[in-house]
């Protein structure tokens, strides 16, 4: 280490025959990458010494290689200022420093910390009273980009400014204010134990935060894997929080007309209002409710939901959400975070929510019927949803239970589902108008029992289909005679229409069925009963009658999948 | 003589039981399909960091921030994010393809395979981790 003084100027003052105080002025000192100038200071005495100091530039990725534990390696930067100090003998007793930092850049080898471009203005300030140190600092960080992973901050404007005092490995924080640019002001105050470099205390409020660029700067980071990873929000939020003794004790979540929307599509609300207080040790109640929304293509109506908190538990009674023209209605709910993993159970129904309306939000056919389901219990159990009771569908002026329902991880990376489903007396007429199929009439009764899942698309099932038990008209149009011969791949349309059945429309069948049994991406396929080189789909009856027969007992699913598709789009109208 | 040729044909015998046991790699399910799906929307997000190096290859099949440093600071956090998507993906399509051949043992064995084939799919100038776990471009 080399250090250069360009002069040294030390005058006494004296008086009468005494020293009474010494002046030292240097006019340049040049220290590893630092250069300072016009230092005064003065000694008196009773060993009281104070002086200031400027300095013109300080080289700081050169000051930076005496501090080795900092985490990071600085590699660009300068610093200019003034500092002011004074003491008594060997100690120091204030100091206050106003320094410009300008084009600072660092990073770390692993990347994960890296800063560019920085200009901050520091001004500190630390005096000694009695036993204990009182400090005040005032940072700004002007401009420049900084990644502290996860999180980005694209540019400055950012404030940190805090007083407070400092005694025996104890730094107390009396009055903190940081500023977050664009987001709002969060008061803080605490202590940190600076021994064990731990946070021991902790109180923070803001009010009027902006949620938008709140969410996109210090929210968005942390959500990254989780269904609120990709938001576009609105409204404004109002925050308490206290943290001691190693966990947090109470808080207080305010939302005002917060819009959140999922950029993926999947959810929406608009005009969340919230007041959410929490205590660790206390019983506290909640509100939360908003304008409207959407999940998926359903759209919700306005609704509350008061609830009960008690340290990590909530209950409420009833929730009712309006879901297109019906009401799905939840009681008794209870939900409770038990070592980390959440667990719950309630109670539903679904007042009837019109098929018209359900299927257009969906995307699908036009179908009439209504929608309506109770299930007495409903109960989540660490990523696992299962139901008991079944949840009824009238549709098609039939019926359609779903029963057996158990979801895992339906919020999760690959989503299963197991359930058993059963129809009956489904009327073939509107089903087949519905999936542009070819007219069909008649009852179908259908079974899709085991059926599997993985990220929605069947695995595994053992589906039939078959004739309702009855009496009722029988009829099958050519068109469909010709859809469900497709289906097994043959080409007996072409059969029909070299022979005299081409005179008919329509004809008469006894029975119809075809079953699937899915395993391995292979479907199984029969039919209502054995023929010879297969099995026969559509039992003839009458005059005229017609039998359909099914060839292929094995069939691929997504052949099978392909074909269904090519049958029901081509008797579609192409509108072009 | 005669043993040797008993060896021999003991050997040929072993070497086709061990083709015959190996695991089908194109087999498809829905999940491998969906998989594959999401890899390949995420790819061409991915391309420009393989070329400038900022991620590379490793030799258990997934793929690493090689040097943050390449990447700007804004794209940093978003670099972490796919690489762990993807590494997620990865994972699940060895699991489900060792599942699909009905012996879910077999995973590390898919796994190596997948982090040869990366290597030699992958483009002049991308990094990879050879054997040694060190970098190498190819």
């Amino acid at each position: 280490m080399k250090a250069v003084i360009a002069f040294l100027l030390i005058a006494f003052t004296t008086s009468a025959s005494a020293v009474s105080r010494i002046d030292i002025q240097i006019g340049q000192l040049t220290q590893s990458g630092i250069q300072a100038e016009n230092i005064n200071a003065s000694l008196d005495m009773e060993g009281r010494w104070q002086g200031k100091a400027m300095l013109k530039r300080a080289e700081l990725s050169e000051v930076a290689k005496n501090y080795k534990q900092l985490p990071v390696t600085v590699t660009q930067g300068t610093a200019s200022g003034q500092a002011h100090f004074s003491g008594s003998n060997t100690q120091l007793e204030r100091l206050s420093a106003d320094i410009r930092l300008q084009d600072v850049a660092f990073n770390d080898t692993e990347g994960s910390h890296a800063g560019e471009k920085i200009s901050a203005t520091v001004k500190a300030d630390i005096a000694r009273v009695k036993d204990h140190w009182q400090w005040q600092d005032d940072i700004r960080w002007l401009g420049g980009e900084v990644f502290w992973q996860p999180l980005y901050f694209p540019s400055g404007g950012h404030v940190l400014a805090a007083r407070g005092w400092w005694q025996n490995d104890v730094l107390a924080v009396e009055e903190g204010r940081v500023v977050f640019n664009g987001v709002g002001s969060l008061a803080f105050q605490g202590r940190i134990d600076t021994a064990a470099k731990s946070l021991t205390k902790l109180d923070l409020s803001g009010k009027a935060l902006q949620a938008a660029q709140g969410y996109e700067l210090l929210a968005k980071p942390f959500l990254d894997k989780t269904m609120l990873g990709n938001l576009e929000m609105a409204g404004t939020l109002d925050v308490q929080a206290s943290y001691a003794g190693g966990r947090v004790q109470a808080f207080n979540l305010g939302l005002h007309d917060a819009d959140v929307e999922d950029k993926n599509g999947r959810f929406a609300i608009y005009k969340v209002n919230a007041a959410i207080p929490w205590s660790l040790n206390a019983v506290t109640d909640a509100n939360v409710g908003f304008d409207g929304g959407r999940i998926l293509q359903l759209t919700l109506g306005k609704t509350t939901l008061p609830a009960r908190l008690e340290g990590w538990s909530l209950t409420a009674p009833e929730w009712k959400i309006p879901v297109l023209d019906g009401v799905l209605s939840l009681q008794d709910i209870s939900l409770a975070l038990i070592d980390g993993k959440w667990h719950g159970h309630l109670a539903t129904s679904i007042a009837p929510i019109s098929m018209s309306e359900f299927s257009h939000a969906m995307g699908w056919p036009h179908m009439e019927g209504k929608l309506a389901a109770s299930i007495p219990l409903v109960t989540y159990s660490d990523g696992l949803l299962t139901t008991d009771g079944a949840m009824g569908f009238d549709i098609f002026d039939g019926h359609i239970t779903v029963d057996k329902l158990v979801m895992r991880e339906p919020l999760g990376r690959a989503p299963r589902l197991n359930t058993d489903i059963s129809m009956r007396g489904l009327d073939m007429d509107l089903l087949t108008r519905t999936f542009a199929f070819g007219a069909m009439e008649g009852r179908l009764d259908g079974d899709v029992a085991g059926l599997e899942l993985s990220s929605w698309k069947p695995v595994k099932f053992d589906a039939s289909f078959r004739s309702s038990p009855g009496k009722y008209p029988k009829k099958i149009s050519q068109r469909a005679v010709e859809n469900i011969s497709a289906l097994g791949g043959a080409g007996a349309a072409a059969a029909i229409q070299r022979s005299f059945l081409r005179f008919f429309k329509e004809f008469n069948y006894d029975r119809i069925g075809l079953s699937c049994r899915l395993r391995n991406g292979i479907c199984a396929m029969d039919g209502v009963e054995p023929a010879k080189d297969g099995y026969i789909i559509v039992k003839g009856s009458g005059i005229p009658a017609i039998t359909v027969m099914g060839y292929n007992h094995s069939v691929s699913w997504e052949e099978l999948l392909g074909r269904l598709q090519r049958v029901t789009q081509g008797n579609r109208p192409v509108i072009k | 003589m005669k043993k040797l040729l008993l060896v021999f044909f003991m050997l040929v015998a072993m070497s086709m039981q061990v083709f015959a046991a190996g695991a089908d790699l194109e087999i498809n399910t829905p999940a491998i399909a969906s998989l594959k799906g999401s890899m390949q929307a995420r790819h061409g997000q991915l391309a420009g960091f393989y070329a400038s190096g900022a991620i590379g290859l490793t030799r258990d099949g997934l793929i690493a921030v090689r040097d943050a440093n390449a990447v700007p600071l804004s794209q940093r956090q978003n670099v972490n994010s796919l690489v762990s998507a993807e590494n997620g993906d990865r994972n699940s399509l060895y699991k489900e393809i060792a599942a699909a051949n009905g012996h879910p043992e077999w995973e590390s064995e898919v796994r190596n395979t997948f982090a040869q084939r990366w290597v030699q799919k992958a483009q002049g100038g991308w990094w990879y981790q050879d054997q040694s776990g060190s970098w190498a471009k190819k």
